[in-house]
């Protein structure tokens, strides 16, 4: 055998019965509350070109990306986020479109050991965006979305944290700093990092009282009187509009009755490369991951050629999945109700009775290989299915509790009607 | 009950901590009383710890596996993970640096194809990228890495200097700081937040104790 034939790439894993019935459901359940909501659902290529992703600004760094060559020699990746996809489609084949646009989206996105998939190379994304609105209502729609996604697939216990990143942008207004030394202070701020904070501070020539504000970022997480606090400093425009976007988001959310949930976190910077406003992040029990990320995203759609703010987020649909199952959630398993068999004499009202009660929503199995009760009784047992059908012909069919061993003697007229 | 489970480095660096935590009330006694054991408990205050390697705490917490962890600045820089890096516990300080020949010194900039021996790969291949801006060829030792110049190994080292003693006596200068090392305390992005009661507890407890021995 060669050697890699029975074995998966790294970071890749395969979805077996149960996990599967759980991805399924989850699945459903969010595409059926963004639609719900109005976000009707689209579907993009798995493999675009590496253009689509790629820009002076970044959008997505290249080396997380798998890249390969079409027969013209032209670079493509398999997509690694949807939200670019989604933006190209508003520009291009739904520029026409009046705002706000709203799209929802289920699908596989592809990255090379990446902390948002929790460190998975292939993962499910769930998410929604809306284009055309740049109000502080669209971003509390999109959380509020966010939320109410996470209680619908089964989660109790969790966490939003909402940041923004013009607050930061505001306080680098005041000072000279070039984006090297900029980008680098946001990464130390964004570890929470506040010895090489310090540090990095020391060399830079900013104004004192600007210099303790950026020293105390990585602490102004908490409630919303964070907000307070830092709005009685001498701060400008710029970041007192941020400042009042996340107020604005909040008593939004209060207003949902959603405003246990959220809480606020200035020191959040680092999201996506294409952050423009109000960032998010959604955090629970059992999982060292976000499971959701978001964010207003307005220069994003101008890159493919029409000016558009735009937000949303995505939800990693295989880390609520395993939150789900370390939380001990209850979660539903496929389970087969009955096995049907029967005797060439009974075939015909065997296949009768099956379609009936899988009308009726059960999950029939049929026996295929000859109708042999005792072997069927052990597999049934096995396999922790309920019932045990031998159909020998319309009047004699015995139903076989795997449970308690009893067998009712019935006829297919009875049967059907019972149930 | 929800643990909270902190990740402590093997070796000196287990004793120090433990030391610490011990003295803010954490009941470290299963550790004391037992060598089999691979976690520790205190149930009082709903707390785990285990020890490993210290180049896999910042792996335990970023995945989640431990909330807290305590290592080596050195082994946070090579990890590159995503945590909080909240405190500096200052001991077990020492320099990562950049070594070589005396007769290197200050010409650095006309050797052509560095060759760079470091038990640190990721932090020297990102020290020349970014603050040299060069490329170089990086060779992954184990240890004894004052060896790799002197054997015609490599022309270049990347390795931790606590007193320098090392260097000297094989003929080796320091050509650049890299980084100041010392023991940190790094949090799991998500424990932050979802136990913040208690991560904060153990943060202030330490900081206090960092206080007063500053005091002293």
């Amino acid at each position: 055998m060669s050697k890699w034939k029975i074995h998966t790439p790294e970071g890749v894993q395969d979805i077996l019965f149960d996990e599967c019935a759980l991805k399924r459901n989850i699945e459903e359940k969010l595409r059926g509350l963004y639609r719900s909501y109005g976000y009707f659902e689209v579907e993009t290529p798995t493999i675009e070109f590496y253009d689509v992703f790629s820009s002076d600004t970044g959008i997505i760094p290249q080396e997380t990306m798998f890249k390969f060559f079409d027969q013209q020699g032209r670079i493509l990746v398999l997509r690694p986020d949807i939200t670019v996809p989604v933006a190209r489609i508003s520009a291009s084949k739904y520029r026409e479109m009046p705002y706000p646009m709203r799209f929802s989206y289920i699908g596989n996105v592809f990255r090379y050991n990446d902390y948002g998939g929790g460190k998975q190379n292939e993962f499910t994304q769930a998410g929604v965006e809306v284009l055309g609105v740049s109000t502080s209502e669209a971003d509390a729609e999109v959380i509020a979305i966010a939320i109410n996604a996470l209680i619908t697939a089964g989660l109790e216990d969790f966490k939003l944290d909402i940041g923004q990143v013009e607050f930061f942008n505001g306080l680098m207004d005041e000072t000279k700093l070039t984006e090297e030394e900029m980008d680098r202070l946001k990464v130390m701020i964004d570890r929470k990092d506040y010895v090489g904070l310090e540090e990095l501070l020391d060399k830079y020539d900013i104004r004192a009282d600007l210099k303790k504000l950026i020293t105390d970022l990585p602490a102004l997480f908490g409630s919303a009187d964070v907000i307070e606090r830092v709005e009685a400093l001498a701060l400008n425009k710029r970041s007192l509009d941020a400042l009042e976007n996340i107020r604005q988001v909040l008593n939004i959310l209060d207003d949902y009755g959603l405003g246990r949930y959220v809480s606020v976190d200035l020191g959040m910077l680092k999201g996506l490369n294409y952050d423009t406003g109000i960032i998010f992040r959604g955090f629970t029990y059992g999982i060292g991951f976000p499971i959701l990320t978001g964010g207003r995203y307005d220069r994003l759609v101008e890159e493919f050629g029409r000016q558009c703010p735009a937000t949303g987020f995505s939800m990693g649909v295989n880390l609520i999945m395993m939150a789900l199952q370390r939380q001990k959630a209850d979660i539903e398993k496929p389970c087969i109700d009955s096995i049907v068999c029967y005797s060439q004499k009974g075939r015909k009202t065997a296949f009768e009775l099956c379609g009936e009660l899988r009308r009726q929503g059960l999950l029939i199995e049929l026996d295929l290989s000859g109708g042999d009760v005792e072997a069927l009784k052990k597999y049934a047992a096995r396999k922790g299915v309920g019932g045990v059908i031998n159909v020998s012909d319309e009047e004699t069919i015995e139903v076989h509790n795997i449970a308690t061993g009893e067998i009712n003697r019935t006829s297919i007229r009875e049967l059907t009607k019972g149930c | 009950m929800k643990y909270l489970t902190i990740a402590l480095s093997k070796g000196r660096l287990a004793d120090l901590s433990i030391e610490m935590l011990e003295d803010m009330g954490v009941d470290c006694s299963e550790y004391r009383n037992s060598s089999r054991k691979l976690i520790f408990t205190d149930e009082k205050n709903s707390i785990k710890f285990f020890l490993v390697k210290p180049a896999d705490v910042p792996t335990y917490v970023e995945y989640g596996a431990a909330d807290i962890g305590i290592a080596g600045k050195d082994t946070l820089l090579e990890e590159g993970r995503h945590l909080y890096e909240v405190l500096n516990l200052g001991f077990a300080a020492c320099k990562m640096v950049l070594a070589g020949p005396a007769e290197l010194q200050g010409k650095l900039d006309h050797l052509n194809n560095k060759r760079v021996a470091t038990k640190y790969p990721k932090i020297a291949r990102e020290y020349f990228e970014h603050k040299r801006r060069e490329s170089i060829e990086v060779i992954k030792l184990n240890g004894s890495v004052e060896l790799a110049p002197l054997v015609g190994l490599s022309e270049l080292i990347v390795d931790l200097v606590e007193s320098g003693r090392t260097l000297k006596d094989n003929g080796l200068v320091v050509l650049d700081t890299i980084a100041e090392i010392s023991a940190r305390v790094v949090v799991n992005r998500v424990s932050i937040k979802m136990k913040s009661d208690k991560v904060n507890w153990i943060i202030e407890g330490l900081k206090k104790q960092l206080e007063a021995a500053r005091q002293k």
